[in-house]
C-alpha cells in the first residue's frame, strides 16, 4: 500500500460519519449517479432537496377511489424529478402523492400536508381496467398513461399476456414478491 | 506525545466500512447500490439462484413468459441465470417514458372504476364473449331456402330424440334412405338408413338443443370473403420492421388506453356514416361488421400477442397497433393485403375515404370501418 492510499484510508477512518457519507456520495457522483442513494435515504424521512429540475409529464383528468370507496373524479399530475417520479393525486380537497423510483423499484406515499414519505407495502396494476392501486385499495386510480408507459418499457415476456400485476415491498422498501394474474391468488406458503 | 485513545470497536467498524466501500466503488455501475441491499438480501438471492427465475403461477417458462425463460422473468429477470439485473424487474416502473401516442389528458368515456378486481372471465378472452350475431359478421345471407329450411337459431333444434341411437345398429345401407329435403322446410329422415358402422354407442349428445352456432367464426365456415384488393394509389411495401406494432396502449383495456381523446366516430349503424348508405347496394352488402366484433377481435389478438386482426369478411390484416388518429376524424394505419404487401393508409372516418378515395369494394369498406372503430369506436 502506498503512503498516499494509507493516508486516504486513515482520513476516511477517522472522519465523522456525516462527513464520511457526504464524501462517499460525492465520490459516487464522479462515477455516475447520486440519485439512487438519495432516494434510499429518503424512505420514511422528509423529502430530499431536489437536485434535478422537475418536469410535469402530464396532468390527467380521471377517476380515483379511496379505501375501496366509490370512484370519484380526480386529477393526476405526473412529475419527473430525475431519478424519481411523483404522482400527485388530487381528490376533492385531498392530495395524495406517490413517489416511484427505479433501479430498484421503490414506492412511497405522502398524504395531505405531511412531508414524510412512507414506504408502500404493495402496489398493483390491472391493465384491462387501466387501474393502479397502492397499499391494497388505500388509493386506486385509473391511469392509462402510466400503464402505457410501463407496457411499452416491458416488451419482453415479463408482461406479455399479463393483465394483473402485483408487487409487494419488503421492510427495506424493495420488491420482495411479484405475482401475475391467477398467481396473485396462490398461497405460496 | 501520545495519540488520543481510539475505541477498538469503533475503529474496526469504520475500517471495515471503508474497506468495503473502497472495494466496491471502482466496480459499481450503480454507485452505492450496496446501501440498498440489506445484509439478509444476499441470503434470499441464494435461494432464488437455486430456484431459477421468478414469475407468477403462469410464468414457469412457458409460452406466456414469466420465469425461467431465456429472458429471465418475474421479479428476477434480465439475465440468463434468471436473477440478474434485479433493478426495475418488478413488472412496474416509474412510468416516465413517453409511450407511443403520447400522454392522455383525460380518460375517455365511462372508464371502469379503479380497482384490481378481475372479472370472472378474462376481459381479453376474446371471441366467445363477443356479439357474433350473423348481422355483425357481415349479414351472411343464410336464407332458409339455401340451407334446406333448417331453422338454425340457437335452441331451436330439438334433437332430444337422437340422444340414444342404440336402435340404429342394423342400418346396413344408406342408399335406400329417403333423405329428401321437404319443400316445406322439414328435414325428412324417415326411411331405411343403413348405418351399420355406427354402433349403438353413437352419441350425438353434444348436438342437442343447446347447439349454438353463435360463436362460430363464419369466416371459416363458408361465409363470403371479399378479396383484400388494393387501389393503385395505395403506398405499398411499407417496412413493418421499422414500425412499433405493439404500442403501450395495445393491451388489455386498450379501448380506454388509447392516448388520444375521443375523435369523431359515427359508426356504421344509426345514425350511420354518410358514406355508407349510398354505396352499400353497390357493394352488394347490407351491413358492416359491428363494433363489438371488431373489439373482440382486437381483444383476442391482444390476448394471444398477435399484432394484427383479420378484418372480418376480408383478407386484410389490420396491424391495429399502428392505428393513429389524424386530426379529429382521420386515421392512419398499416394493413397487409393478400398480395403480400404492407400498405400505409390514411382514412377519413367521416367522409369515408381511404387515401382520399372512396372504397371501391365491400372489403375496403370493411377495412375503413375496422380502422375507424379501432381508432375512435366505443371501448368494450
Amino acid at each position: 500500500m502506498t503512503p498516499l492510499s494509507t493516508a486516504v484510508l486513515l482520513a476516511f477512518t477517522f472522519m465523522p460519519p456525516p462527513l464520511l457519507r457526504g464524501v462517499l456520495v460525492c465520490a459516487a457522483a464522479l462515477l455516475g449517479s447520486c440519485l439512487v442513494p438519495a432516494a434510499v435515504y429518503s424512505q420514511g424521512q422528509p423529502a430530499p432537496s431536489k437536485a434535478t429540475a422537475s418536469k410535469v409529464l402530464y396532468t390527467l383528468a380521471t377517476q380515483c377511489s379511496l379505501a375501496g370507496g366509490p370512484a370519484q373524479p380526480c386529477t393526476v399530475e405526473a412529475i419527473d424529478e430525475g431519478g424519481t417520479t411523483i404522482y400527485r393525486h388530487r381528490i376533492g380537497a385531498q392530495t395524495i402523492a406517490v413517489r416511484i423510483t427505479d433501479s430498484p423499484v421503490r414506492m412511497a406515499i405522502q398524504s395531505g400536508t405531511s412531508t414524510t414519505w412512507v414506504p408502500l407495502r404493495s402496489a398493483g396494476a390491472l391493465f384491462s381496467t387501466n387501474s393502479i392501486c397502492f397499499n391494497g385499495r388505500e388509493l386506486c386510480v385509473v391511469n392509462p398513461n402510466y400503464l402505457n408507459s410501463v407496457r411499452e418499457d416491458r416488451k419482453d415476456l415479463r408482461l406479455q399476456g399479463r393483465d394483473l400485476v402485483k408487487v409487494h415491498f419488503g421492510p427495506d422498501g424493495r420488491v420482495n414478491a411479484t405475482c401475475y394474474d391467477e398467481g396473485c391468488e396462490a398461497d405460496l406458503r | 506525545m501520545s495519540a488520543p485513545p481510539i475505541s477498538t470497536t469503533s475503529w474496526r467498524r469504520r475500517t471495515s466500512l471503508v474497506l468495503a466501500l473502497a472495494l466496491t466503488l471502482p466496480s459499481m455501475t450503480s454507485p452505492l447500490a450496496a446501501y440498498a441491499v440489506p445484509q439478509d438480501a444476499s441470503s434470499s438471492y441464494l435461494l432464488i439462484a437455486r430456484g431459477g427465475g421468478g414469475g407468477g403461477a403462469r410464468g414457469g417458462g412457458g409460452a406466456r413468459g414469466g420465469g425461467g425463460g431465456a429472458r429471465g422473468g418475474g421479479d428476477f429477470g434480465g439475465g440468463r441465470s434468471g436473477f440478474q439485473n434485479t433493478g426495475g424487474a418488478a413488472g412496474l416502473n416509474r412510468g416516465t417514458n413517453r409511450p407511443t401516442g403520447g400522454w392522455s389528458q383525460s380518460v375517455r368515456g365511462n372508464a371502469p372504476s379503479p380497482g384490481l378486481s378481475r372479472p370472472a372471465s378474462r376481459p381479453s378472452g376474446g371471441i366467445n364473449g363477443a356479439d357474433r350475431t350473423p348481422a355483425g359478421l357481415g349479414g351472411g345471407t343464410r336464407t332458409p331456402g339455401s340451407l334446406g329450411g333448417i331453422d338454425r337459431t340457437p335452441g331451436s333444434i330439438d334433437r332430444s330424440n337422437l340422444g340414444n341411437r342404440s336402435n340404429l345398429d342394423n342400418r346396413t345401407g344408406l342408399s335406400s334412405g329417403d333423405r329428401s329435403l321437404g319443400g316445406d322446410g322439414t328435414f325428412n329422415r324417415n326411411g331405411n338408413l343403413n348405418r351399420a358402422n355406427l354402433d349403438g354407442n353413437f352419441n350425438r349428445g353434444n348436438l342437442d338443443g343447446n347447439f349454438n352456432r353463435g360463436n362460430l367464426d363464419r369466416n371459416v365456415n363458408g361465409q363470403r370473403v371479399f378479396n383484400g384488393n388494393v387501389n393503385s394509389n395505395w403506398s405499398r411495401n411499407w417496412n413493418v420492421n421499422n414500425v412499433n406494432l405493439s404500442p403501450g396502449w395495445a393491451r388489455p383495456g386498450w379501448g380506454y388506453a388509447r392516448p388520444w381523446g375521443t375523435g369523431w366516430y359515427g359508426g356504421w349503424a344509426t345514425p350511420g356514416w354518410g358514406w355508407w348508405g349510398a354505396n352499400a347496394a353497390l357493394w352488394g352488402i347490407s351491413t358492416l361488421t359491428s363494433a363489438a366484433v371488431i373489439n373482440a377481435a382486437v381483444d383476442a389478438a391482444v390476448s394471444s400477442n398477435t399484432t394484427y386482426i383479420v378484418v372480418p369478411q376480408t383478407n386484410y390484416q389490420l396491424l391495429f397497433g399502428t392505428v393513429q388518429p389524424v386530426g379529429s376524424q382521420g386515421v392512419t394505419f398499416l394493413v397487409q393485403a393478400d398480395d403480400g404487401s404492407t400498405y400505409n393508409l390514411t382514412a377519413d372516418c367521416n367522409t369515408g375515404t381511404i387515401d382520399g378515395v372512396a372504397p371501391n369494394s365491400a372489403a375496403q369498406a370493411e377495412l375503413l370501418n375496422a380502422a375507424c372503430q379501432v381508432a375512435y369506436g366505443s371501448a368494450s
